[in-house]
């Protein structure tokens, strides 16, 4: 498969288009969920330190300075783990109480909270860069209050969330989009084995369905539909191949009757009528062979079983079919030639693939003017018997090609001029069908040139 | 799917090949198709359900000088084949009581092997091979021209007559080795491509004997099929310049609306 093909698969296509829509959805959901959490979170670390510091004031305004030399130092034991740092100096800046060694330089924060820089902290506890977020407050007699939370933990926690939700994001999709290829993949698989199985009944046997996975899917009904499809197709051309079998059938019997009496006649007549008896005998031989081709056909076309079926060598077909027209040939003045390569045995059925060989020859014969040539050839490779007979007649123009096979499709420019019932070619395409093979028509400049492709017996 | 026999192929074309090469054709008309076999006594056994075919039948060989015993119900049938002598017998496939491939099978098992012939309706695929392979003789699908019908039928009901392998065939002053493949007219020889002495073999062997272009088919080339054109003239004509060219007296004679004969001329 070129890379073209691949970009333009529908497998493709809807497996891009899916990766996108997943990618952006996961992403928005991540986002919100990043989003709330760091909202709850950097607000509960704000009411934590609103209510530190609330502590503190009480303290303070119950105890003065000694009581928020004794909040603190009960705060900062150990075992507390603390993480908050307080500050008491008097209106001059100098350190009344707290554990930081002076008051540092604010920066204003929304919402009324301050923040400011690690590097005045004495100790180094905390490595560098982080900083800390406050709440000051000014008492009485110009003293000042403060309470702050290193914000660092705080950081690195998002850094953190941050982090797992983007890989949590990256596995999403990546999961998300093998999970969808399969599931493409299961559903263009279920959709190729109904055209499997479809290009299958159209090329064999109309009488068969497609195969139904229960389960009431969409699937399920889909083949359901096209089964039915198939039902009045089939029952649909049953009824036009009874229509036709049956008028040819019910005017074979009257028509060989009135052969039969117009023989009577002949013999019976005199002699000044027997000319007109004997075209008018062979109008009804005419009717009745035309009528006999297309009950072959209808036979041959309904026909599954490949009981008549038995190894024949196509190279003595051909020979035969050759020799038996030879004659033919040469008293129109056309060369007939045969080129076989090689061995070429096939399972077939003998008299139909003799007939099939001759009208293609007969056909031949007939549109290719006097002095042409036919060229019949055959050879085989591993899997296919090739059968080619090409004359240097007027051919058949490209549109014209397919129709040809249909019955009594005729061209318009043989119609009057050369006689035949327009069922030759037909009969052909059956014969092939019956085969498993196929039939191809082309140009060869000039002239036609037959192409018919045999598949090599299975069993 | 084996139907082409009977009447497909005859004179359904001219154009192409026939007319130039018709000066050769002396036409025989006469009887219902052969002159020679007015009253020949021959016995015929034509079980057949079928009414308006079996009178059709009957009538057509009466005239044509066979003594025909007909027979509606297969079992009936089956009895009288076994009881009587007769030199062909014409058994539908289709019949009350017994089927016709029973009969023949029976009629084969029991040690009698008349000549049969099958009529057979238009039907199911490979009738014509499951109906030789049961012990049928010829075969023909209805419906029939009635000079395909009793040309077959003289066919079968002399082919005893010949007597063991022969070696040397003869029709007058024509000749025909099949030991050494040689051919003769007159003592003088002629040489004829394998298919041409096939051909001529099969004439010779039925001599006077109406031949259709059918059974040319199915004896000489040894296909059952539709040749869309009358090819079989074209070889006729090839033979005849062979072996009449030359010659006062023409052997290779047509049958209007029928076929062929090779006969000594009166």
């Amino acid at each position: 498969m070129n890379l073209n093909r691949i970009l333009s698969s529908f497998t493709f296509r809807f497996s891009l288009i899916y990766i996108i829509v997943l990618s952006v959805a996961v992403t928005v959901v991540l986002g919100i969920v990043y989003a709330v959490y760091s909202y709850q979170f950097t607000n509960e670390v704000h009411n934590a330190i609103d209510s530190e510091f609330n502590a503190l004031l009480k303290q303070y305004e119950q105890g003065g300075e000694a009581g928020v030399e004794r909040f603190i130092k009960e705060r900062s034991q150990p075992h507390r783990g603390s993480v908050f740092f307080y500050l008491l100096v008097d209106e001059r800046g100098h350190k009344l109480a707290g554990n930081l060694s002076e008051w540092p330089q604010l920066s204003p924060y929304p919402r009324n909270w301050l923040n400011f820089d690690q590097y005045l902290l004495r100790e180094d506890d905390f490595g560098d860069g982080s900083d800390f977020v406050g709440r000051s407050a000014e008492m009485e007699a110009g003293n000042r209050l403060l309470v702050a939370r290193n914000y660092d933990d705080v950081r690195s926690y998002y850094k953190l969330v941050a982090g797992i939700l983007i890989r949590g994001m990256i596995v999403t999709i990546s999961l998300g989009a093998i999970g969808g290829a399969i599931m493409s993949q299961i559903f263009l698989r279920r959709i190729e084995s109904i055209n499997r199985s479809i290009d299958a009944i159209m090329d064999g046997d109309l009488s068969e369905r497609i195969p139904v996975q229960p389960g009431g899917s969409e699937y399920e009904l889909l083949v359901k539909n096209l089964n039915a499809m198939l039902h009045r197709i089939e029952s649909l051309m049953a009824g036009m191949k009874q229509v036709s079998d049956n008028i040819a059938h019910d005017l074979r019997t009257p028509l060989t009757r009135l052969r039969n009496h117009l023989s009577e006649l002949q013999i019976e007549g005199d002699a000044t009528a027997d000319s007109k008896v004997q075209s008018l005998i062979e109008e009804a031989d005419g009717i009745l062979g035309t009528f006999n081709a297309l009950l072959r056909i209808a036979r041959i076309e309904s026909d599954s079983g490949h009981s008549a079926f038995c190894h024949v060598s196509v190279n003595v077909l051909l020979q035969d079919v050759v020799e038996f027209y030879e004659p033919l040939c040469s008293d129109r003045g056309q060369r007939l030639e045969l080129s076989i390569h090689g061995e070429t045995g096939l399972w077939a059925d003998r008299d139909l693939f003799f007939q099939m060989l001759a009208n293609l020859v007969d056909n031949a014969i007939k549109y290719t003017p006097g002095g042409g040539a036919i060229q019949v050839s055959a050879h085989q490779d591993a899997e296919w018997v090739e059968i080619m007979v090409a004359d240097n007649g007027p051919g058949i123009p490209e549109p014209e090609r397919e129709k040809v096979f249909q019955r009594f499709y005729r061209l318009e420019a043989s119609r009057s001029l050369l006689p035949g019932n327009g069922l030759g070619l037909s009969l052909v395409a059956a014969v092939v069908q019956l085969h498993q093979g196929t039939v191809r028509l082309e140009g060869n400049n000039p002239g036609l040139r037959v192409l018919v492709r045999i598949p090599l017996a299975k069993s | 799917m084996r139907c082409c026999s009977n009447l497909a192929m005859h004179g359904m074309l001219g154009p192409i090949s026939g007319s130039p090469l018709r000066q050769y054709d002396t036409v025989v008309s006469g009887g219902p198709m052969t002159p020679v076999n007015k009253d020949n006594n021959m016995r015929v056994l034509l079980i057949e359900d079928d009414q308006s075919v079996a009178d059709y039948i009957v009538k057509g060989l009466r005239e044509s000088g066979y003594r025909v015993d007909h027979l509606v119900d297969g079992k009936a049938g089956l009895d009288a084949a076994g009881g009587d002598d007769y030199d062909v017998m014409v058994i539908d496939r289709m019949l009350p009581t017994l089927d016709g491939l029973s009969i023949i099978k029976r009629v084969r098992a029991a040690g009698n092997n008349t000549p049969v012939l099958i009529l057979s309706a238009l039907g199911e695929v490979d009738d014509r091979v499951v109906g030789l392979k049961a012990g049928g003789d010829d075969y023909l699908t209805k419906p029939f021209a009635f000079a395909e019908l009793l040309a077959r039928l003289e066919a079968l009901a002399r082919r005893g007559d010949s007597g063991g392998p022969q070696t040397r065939l003869k029709v007058a002053d024509l000749e025909m080795d099949l030991l050494s493949h040689k051919v003769s007219r007159a003592g003088e020889n002629i040489i004829l491509q394998p298919r041409e002495f096939r051909l001529l073999e099969y004439l010779m062997k039925h001599a006077s004997q109406v031949v259709t272009r059918t059974m040319l088919l199915e004896n000489v080339w040894d296909y059952h099929f539709d040749p869309q054109t009358n090819v079989i003239d074209v070889h006729i004509s090839r033979l005849r310049q062979k072996i009449d060219k030359g010659f006062d007296k023409p052997l290779l004679n047509t049958v209007r609306g029928a076929g062929y004969m090779l006969n000594e001329p009166e």
